[in-house]
């Protein structure tokens, strides 16, 4: 099994926050700063509130897989190596968002839907990727 | 009471790689529609361009005529070229134009694929092509999982609607895939994403696609018997494009099948019991599943097992996919479908002729909107 490695656009300001804070151990996902309402995937501008800002609040590093596939060819123009699991995880403390993610670990294969799973970041030269490992 | 009608339709050459510049396979595919309606150039003044290229000016320039009115779908994919017929009748019966040319053209094999047009999506290529989650097989096979985890479904059971699709382009001159395949053959293709393999996914194509909408007054003095357009609708989901496979809730499940569909059977005066044949988008085995749940051929969660050999394939009951759909014919979003609808109804398929051809339903999807259409006979 492996992790693909494809570096994530750095030049994008709706999207930046989140690499930066992977970078620095976090994972944050952009909210509404006057109801703090999670926004994901981030669109410009608020719907429930015009006038607010876009704030980055930190997540749950755990959570429940809710669909997952283990991929077996290659789609990415680089970087990827099949086989990989994608695991699609509802995070513990945020309602209505999912964060899309790579499986780790030696036990990946015995994975299902409603496995609980944490973080376990995968670094890079040039990024670091929050993958998760299916929790003990 | 339906107000206009199909009176044509073309399709180019077309096959995994054509090397022949796209304008001219659209070209192609018009001329073709206009003369099967027993049509001339100069007699089209309505356009719905469903594809970038080639742009309805130069069209219009290529056929000898001039443009009455102009509009495009905002619709992507099947969504667009199966919605585009309600287009077509708004035109019409505004009085905007006489004769309606859609057309779709589309190059498969150009470089990325079919992939590449996720990618210029920001958050797509922020959030998800970092993890490898690319690709439209790995969006379905994370929807098939789940699907098949909800239901209690045996991922075994998508192998007839392989079988079926092999089954009809066997009889369909052209088809991209048309060698036999056995059930045994099935289990053998590669896994692509869990649980979907190869023989679950669409085709790459390249080629052209065109058909005419007139109304039905004119239709009856034309070449072929008009195919009624008995309703179209068109339901989109509150999710963008780039957000639709991995966040759509609370049901991730659906399209926006239930609600195009419901206003296309209401136009028409149906329900989904009186439709005898369907053609559905398939680019997936999971997609098409999901569509003909939400289009109301069965309940949610046993449209896979709905879809067995003996009833959707030929011969079958409920015949789906009639020349062997996106799996086994061609990808040209949608427009494979309409033309093969308009066909059926007709009569003109020869061993691949349906018995029951009166309403036929076509569903078109594009990401996180959904087109339905029922083509009637001329009654």
């Amino acid at each position: 099994m492996s992790v693909p490695n494809f570096p994530p656009p750095r030049d994008i300001e709706l999207t930046n926050p989140f690499w930066e804070a992977t970078d620095a151990g976090e994972l944050r996902l952009p909210a509404c700063s006057v109801c703090g309402a999670f926004q994901w995937y981030p669109v410009p501008g608020f719907a429930c509130h015009p006038e607010a800002a876009r704030q980055w609040r930190e997540v749950a590093h755990t959570g429940t897989v809710f669909t997952f596939s283990k991929v077996e060819r290659a789609f990415l123009p680089f970087g990827s190596e099949p086989p990989y699991t994608l695991i699609l995880v509802a995070l513990d403390d945020v309602d209505n968002a999912r964060l899309v993610t790579v499986l780790v670990g030696d036990d990946q294969d015995s994975v299902e839907i409603g496995s609980r799973v944490e973080l376990s970041p995968t670094e890079f030269e040039t990024h670091t990727l929050p993958t998760f490992r299916l929790s003990a | 009471m339906a107000s206009v009608a199909i009176v044509g339709v073309g399709d180019s050459e077309w096959g995994r790689s054509v090397d022949r510049p796209l304008d001219e396979l659209v070209l192609d595919a018009c001329r073709l529609a206009i003369a099967d309606a027993g049509l001339q150039g100069h007699d089209i003044d309505g356009f719905v361009p469903c594809t970038p290229h080639p742009a309805a000016d130069e069209l219009a320039a290529s056929l000898g005529t001039k443009r009455s009115f102009t509009v495009k779908p905002g619709l992507e994919a099947g969504a667009g070229t199966v919605g585009a017929a309600l287009l077509a009748e708004m035109m019409i019966e505004e009085g905007l134009a006489k004769n309606v040319l859609v057309y779709f053209g589309y190059k498969g094999s150009k470089p990325g694929g079919p992939y590449s047009y996720h990618a210029e999506d920001p958050v797509k290529a922020a959030f998800e092509m970092p993890f490898g989650w690319y690709g439209q097989p790995v969006y379905f096979a994370m929807w098939a999982q789940r699907y098949c985890h909800d239901y209690n479904v045996d991922p075994a059971t998508f192998a007839d609607i392989a079988l079926s699709a092999r089954a009809w382009a066997q009889l369909t001159p052209g088809a991209q895939k048309a060698k036999p395949l056995t059930r045994e053959g099935y289990f053998e293709a590669p896994m692509v994403a869990t649980p979907m393999r190869t023989l679950d996914c669409c085709l790459i194509s390249d080629g052209g696609a065109a058909f005419v909408i007139s109304s039905v007054e004119q239709a009856r003095d034309l070449a072929k018997a008009p195919v009624l357009v008995g309703g179209v609708g068109v339901g989109s989901t509150e999710m963008t494009m780039g957000s639709i496979f991995s966040q759509n809730r609370p049901d991730p499940l659906r399209f926006g099948a239930l609600e195009s569909s419901a206003k296309a059977y209401a136009k028409a005066g149906i329900s989904a019991n009186d439709v005898d044949f369907a053609q559905i988008y398939d680019c997936f085995s999971i997609s098409m599943v999901l569509q003909l749940e939400e289009m109301g051929f069965a309940e949610r969660g046993e449209g896979a097992a709905f879809c067995s050999l003996d009833r959707i394939g030929p011969g079958g009951s409920f015949p789906i996919n009639t020349n062997g759909g996106h799996l086994c014919y061609s990808y040209l979003p949608g427009m494979n479908h309409v033309v093969e609808a308009v066909r059926q109804v007709r009569g003109e398929r020869g061993d691949a002729q349906v018995e029951r051809k009166s309403v036929c339903a076509i569903g078109g999807l594009g990401g996180n909107d959904h087109a339905t259409l029922v083509l009637t006979e001329d009654r």
